[in-house]
């Protein structure tokens, strides 16, 4: 829910609440006050009459003035005293209406005999002003209600912009690049925080990255370079050329193990390049023919293991980076043959949405690590770094990697994702 | 061939220096920037061996000042960085090829005997060795004028051990040439000895000497009896 809508909400609400507690009161009070003024002036009304009957010994005539009649009833002498006010029915005897009105019904003695007087007024007029009262009140509500949508629609819109803007920006930046997050010019203090705090928090991601890199590119050489003197060392020592069987057996695992050390380190750095985002040379690549050249590359492995391809190619192009996809060809392909079985087969097919290796090979138990950096199953020869590398590189493309097992089958499935 | 060595690590620099040494090949070295600037602009060299780290300067802007000097000298960049820029960069300042550390003093070899081929292709694009000659230009094999037909690892595999003749080559160097060390086969050289059988039947078939011997298991030498 935006921000908006839901102030919105709230506003609106509150608006309707509060204008229909007013409203009621509004209502009730000048209800009140009319009922009184009413009640006053048929008050005067029997004050008249009772100075008028102890003045003049009669009653006054029982004529009807403007929206007032007055009416007498002869009481038994015994008869209680009564002064009541009352909400009644008015006639109206030229138009012949019924309209609502307020009666007094009181009693005066007049030469020893108790006569019931009953003044009614119309209350049209003081219902009529209720009313438009009322639908004031009902009309300002609905003027509000239609303002505050108003200023919601087109002013709120509008306020918000420069923070979409900086929000676009942000979903929008890539270390990579320099060009800082563009700011809407705008008067409010917020938004331009807002964005002098974005932009001064990707200078600082870009500074890290540059760190990052900076370090990444250090730690390979530093550590590279005794690898180099190493090797160099060895070859140096190879020509040398007098060794015992023993002394060579003791070379050969030397060399072995070095090897092994080089190509870890560039695993680990690869990792760390990838998962940092550092590789960017995306570009759009032909996957069928990239495996096709992969096949004929692996043709000599295949061979030695007697395993049988099984290719069922489909057009399709992906856009990234084509080391990178060098890489996971070469990580997959090698699986296959290495977790192969002598006389195996191999199954390779590309579809536009997957990309399915599978092979032939021993069963085994272990699914949910697979993926995991350094998990390996005991006669593996490798590092545990290829396939974590291989998740690596599909989760930097938004593709999906997943590993299946049936019996002696085990095959790995990528979803590529839709071409972008 | 005349070779200078740039490169700051003193223990590298004299293994590559003592493996280039010989056989008719002048090397030299230098181990910093101005060092090696002055030599650069001194003399001529087939190739020049660059190590793009070097404490006083970047590695780099010797490559554009060769170019500046309009020389011709083949460059090939030894680098420990990995990185795609930096080899895009050296190849666009002109630099030959790009070797990451840590590599096999042979690929450093034959990949040096592979620049000065291409520099001086007006003659020299004939290797011969005694009666084995490969025309690189062709990719065609003769022992004593008698065409040898190889496959394409044959071919890469003696071109190799030509280039790095009377050494000791070890198994993981031939491997990571001919297949990359990509393909992350540690440790599994079967299908090496294969290619070396077939290489040494089809080269004596032809009426070649034995040149090629196996060193203790470690690796090969290919070079007089």
């Amino acid at each position: 829910m935006k921000l908006s809508a839901r102030y919105n909400r709230v506003n609106i609400l509150t608006s309707i609440f509060v204008l229909v507690i007013t409203g009621v009161l509004y209502y009730l009070f000048i209800h009140l006050i009319l009922t009184n003024k009413l009640d006053r002036d048929l008050a005067v009304e029997e004050n008249e009459i009772r100075q008028y009957t102890s003045t003049y010994q009669k009653l006054p005539l029982p004529a009807s003035y403007l929206d007032q009649q007055v009416s007498y009833k002869k009481l038994l002498a015994n008869a209680p005293v009564v002064r009541d006010f009352s909400y009644t029915t008015y006639v109206d005897p030229k138009e012949k209406e019924t309209e609502p009105g307020r009666s007094l019904v009181t009693s005066v003695r007049l030469n020893g005999k108790l006569i019931e007087v009953t003044i009614t007024k119309s209350r049209v007029e003081s219902e009529d002003l209720v009313r438009i009262i009322l639908l004031i009140t009902l009309g300002v509500t609905i003027i509000v209600l239609i303002s505050l949508f108003l200023i919601n629609r087109f002013v709120l819109n509008r306020l918000w912009k420069p923070f979409y803007v900086t929000l676009d920006g942000m979903r929008n930046f890539e270390v990579a690049k320099t060009d800082t997050i563009i700011a809407e010019p705008t008067r409010i203090d917020e938004f331009n925080e807002l964005n002098t705090s974005a932009n001064a928090m990707a200078e600082k991601v870009r500074q890290d990255y540059k760190e990052l890199k900076s370090f990444t590119d250090n730690a390979s050489h530093e550590m590279m370079t005794p690898l180099a003197v190493i090797n160099s060392k060895l070859d140096s020592l190879l020509q040398t050329e007098s060794f015992t069987e023993y002394q060579g057996a003791l070379l050969e695992d030397i060399y072995h193990a070095t090897g092994r050390l080089s190509r870890l380190h560039q695993s680990l750095l690869l990792l760390a390049k990838i998962e940092n985002n550092l590789i960017s040379d995306a570009q759009e690549i032909d996957l069928k023919d990239m495996i096709s050249g992969k096949i004929r590359q692996f043709k000599e492995l295949f061979e030695r293991d007697n395993l049988q391809i099984n290719a069922d190619l489909s057009e399709k192009k992906i856009q990234m980076s084509r080391y990178l996809a060098d890489i996971l060809l070469n990580n997959l392909f090698s699986n296959a043959v290495r977790h192969n079985i002598p006389g195996g087969q191999i199954w390779i097919s590309l579809s536009a949405e997957t990309l399915t290796i599978s092979n032939t090979g021993k069963e085994t138990r272990f699914q949910n690590r697979l993926f995991d950096r350094f998990s390996k199953s005991n006669e593996s020869e490798g590092m545990g770094l290829g396939l974590a590398i291989s998740k690596q590189i599909c989760n930097l493309y938004g593709f999906e990697i997943s590993y299946d097992q049936k019996q002696h089958n085990h095959t790995f499935t990528i979803r590529l994702a839709p071409a972008y | 061939m005349k070779i200078l060595i740039i490169e700051d690590e003193q223990a590298l620099m004299e293994s590559m220096l003592a493996y280039f040494t010989g056989e008719g090949n002048i090397c030299e070295h230098a181990s910093n920037f101005a060092a090696a600037s002055e030599k650069i602009e001194l003399y001529n060299y087939d190739c020049i061996l660059l190590d793009l780290g070097l404490p006083d300067g970047e590695g780099l802007q010797l490559l554009s000042r060769l170019k500046k000097l309009h020389k011709r000298d083949g460059v090939l960049i030894i680098s420990a960085r990995h990185s795609l820029d930096d080899r895009l960069a050296g190849l666009d300042l002109g630099a030959d090829d790009y070797l990451v550390k840590p590599f096999h003093l042979s690929e450093l070899k034959a990949r040096v005997s592979a620049i000065v081929r291409r520099k001086n292709f007006d003659g020299d694009h004939v290797i011969t060795f005694n009666e084995i000659k490969v025309d690189v230009s062709a990719m065609k094999v003769s022992v004593a004028d008698n065409p040898v037909i190889l496959t394409k690892k044959e071919y890469e595999l003696l071109i190799y051990l030509l280039s790095n003749k009377n050494k000791v080559v070890s198994k993981n160097a031939i491997a990571e040439h001919l297949w990359g060390d990509e393909m992350d086969l540690s440790n599994d050289f079967d299908f090496i000895y294969t290619h070396i059988k077939n290489l040494k039947k089809k080269l004596s078939e032809a009426g070649a000497k034995d040149y090629l011997r196996s060193i203790y298991g470690i690796g090969y030498k290919f070079g007089e009896l």
